[in-house]
């Protein structure tokens, strides 16, 4: 019986149950940032977060990978509860990378030394193996040539490229994505959206916090409105775009579209 | 004038060389106590970093000298066998005791100047705490320290004279004592003693002014 019942089961990387989280700061009111956020993530979705500023996106995109503890509620990362205590984080960041929006390169290290620190410290990689793999994913992010720069030498758009390629080393099954085009220009922003648009349709889980309506609609398979900490509409991208039912989802659209 | 010098050089040389001895365990000593307390001032250790900021709250709020008199003469009093310093250990401890409350502060500032996304970037690729901060923070904190270090060590050389009180003849006093042998070049030998302290000082401070050009510098919190 039980097996009849799996079958119809899809496999979800990532299940979020009933997740809250309240941010105490001395001297200021707590901070309600996320009320009983329930949601999933198919392997190879890209789900979009959307949401006014201080919504409660970075907070639940931050939970996935552990980044932020959750007063109540559990989460799943390929069937493994990273709220539980016992749980080894760091084995669970190597499946679950991250991108940010100020990028957070190293400064001290070149953008190939970015990309090898994390596989000789974490995955125990030989220099030489890890420094081909660092070399193979920077040419394939776009920066022929460029391995030996330090970061402060590189646009902004490049040090996004950089980021990308340093979360990628770790071979991840999925991946975060904090506005990461949003201390971007224009041209820039297009190029790591085309870039990020490129690993979906390789088949990588994706979960991206965006203010891009086009990326969006363009790449997403399912799109999450958040406001206030919590979820409050969920839909196709199509469904979403052309007929929010939330007012506040109405509101937000139109102010950005 | 220059046979002054002559005779009294070795004098003041023995005086220089126990300067540099005392100075070189004490930035030794008090570096590493002072990089050890601030690494638990900079982390989220709760009680000790309360009991720590206790610590350097008693070591700056006091005079030296009365540290240094503790040190010394109160604590071989107790009769406890291993509290009865000699005088060079006396004053090494006393000054590395004072010396790791200036190198903490320094350290704490060096590491949360280190911007939080350097940590959250690290930390979220599956690197340890300890791996954060091996590869991570400390490489780009001690930049920042550098500069404030150098500053501390001067401090360090110049405080060597105060420990001439507990009858370590280093430099200063070898200059008293050379003085009062030919009271008339006092001003010659006390110049003298100047310029070794300055000849020991000045690279010091020299390699403060690089390192600030170089990686810039923090809020000193001296
Ligand atoms: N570390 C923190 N300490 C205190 N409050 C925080 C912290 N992080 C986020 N918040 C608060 O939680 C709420 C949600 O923040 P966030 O998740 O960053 O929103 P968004 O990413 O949608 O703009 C905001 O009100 C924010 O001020
Ligand atoms: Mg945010």
């Amino acid at each position: 019986m039980d097996n009849n019942k799996n079958k119809t089961v899809k496999n979800f990387i990532i299940k979020v149950e009933e997740v809250s989280k309240t941010f105490h700061t001395k001297g200021r009111k707590p901070v309600v940032a996320l009320k009983q956020v329930t949601l999933q993530v198919e392997e190879g979705e890209v789900l979009v977060i959307i949401g006014p500023s201080g919504s409660g996106k970075s907070t639940l995109l931050r939970t996935l990978n552990g980044l932020e503890t959750v007063d109540a509620g559990h989460i799943w990362i390929d069937n493994v509860d990273i709220t539980r205590k016992e749980t080894n984080l760091n084995q669970i960041r190597q499946k679950v990378g991250m991108v940010f929006q100020q990028f957070n390169l190293f400064e001290h290290k070149t953008a190939l030394a970015n990309l090898t620190l994390p596989q000789t410290a974490v995955l125990k990689t030989s220099s030489g193996k890890a420094e081909a793999t660092a070399m193979a994913l920077l040419n394939k992010v776009g920066l022929e040539g460029m391995e030996r720069s330090y970061p402060s030498q590189l646009s902004g758009g490049q040090q996004q490229r950089v980021a990308i390629a340093r979360s990628l080393v770790m071979k991840p099954q999925i991946m975060l994505f904090d506005e990461v085009t949003s201390a971007l220009d224009p041209e820039a922003v297009r190029g790591i959206l085309e870039l990020m648009e490129s690993l979906a349709h390789q088949g990588m889980t994706m979960v991206v916090v965006t203010h891009e309506m086009g990326f969006a609609r363009r790449a997403g398979d399912r799109i999450i409105f958040m406001d206030g900490g919590e979820i409050l509409e969920e839909g196709t991208p199509q469904i979403f775009f052309d007929n929010p039912q939330h007012p506040r989802a109405q509101f937000f659209l139109s102010q950005v579209l | 004038m220059s046979e002054t010098i002559l005779i009294t050089a070795p004098l003041l040389m023995k005086g220089l060389w126990l300067t540099i001895k005392i100075s070189m365990w004490t930035v030794a000593l008090g570096s590493f106590l002072g990089f050890v307390i601030g690494l638990i001032r900079a982390s989220r250790m709760k009680i000790l970093k309360a009991a720590l900021g206790v610590y350097i709250h008693c070591l700056r709020g006091t005079p030296f000298l009365v540290q240094l008199y503790l040190i010394y003469f109160v604590l071989p009093a107790t009769g406890v066998e291993w509290l009865k310093f000699e005088a060079f250990p006396a004053a090494v401890i006393a000054l590395s005791l004072y010396t790791s409350t200036y190198v903490s502060e320094i350290v704490r500032a060096g590491i949360e100047a280190v911007p939080k996304g350097q940590v959250e970037a690290a930390r979220a690729l599956g690197m340890s705490k300890w791996q954060t901060l091996g590869h991570v923070i400390l490489p780009q904190a001690l930049k920042l320290m550098i500069p404030p270090m150098t500053g501390v060590y001067v401090l360090i050389i110049k405080g060597t004279s105060v420990v001439s009180v507990i009858g370590i003849t280093e430099l200063l006093r070898a200059g008293e004592q050379a003085a009062l042998r030919y009271p008339s070049e006092l001003m010659t030998l006390y110049g003298l003693v100047a310029l070794l302290y300055f000849v020991y000082c000045y690279p010091v401070l020299r390699l403060g002014r690089w390192a600030e050009t170089k990686f810039g510098r923090i809020e000193n919190s001296l």
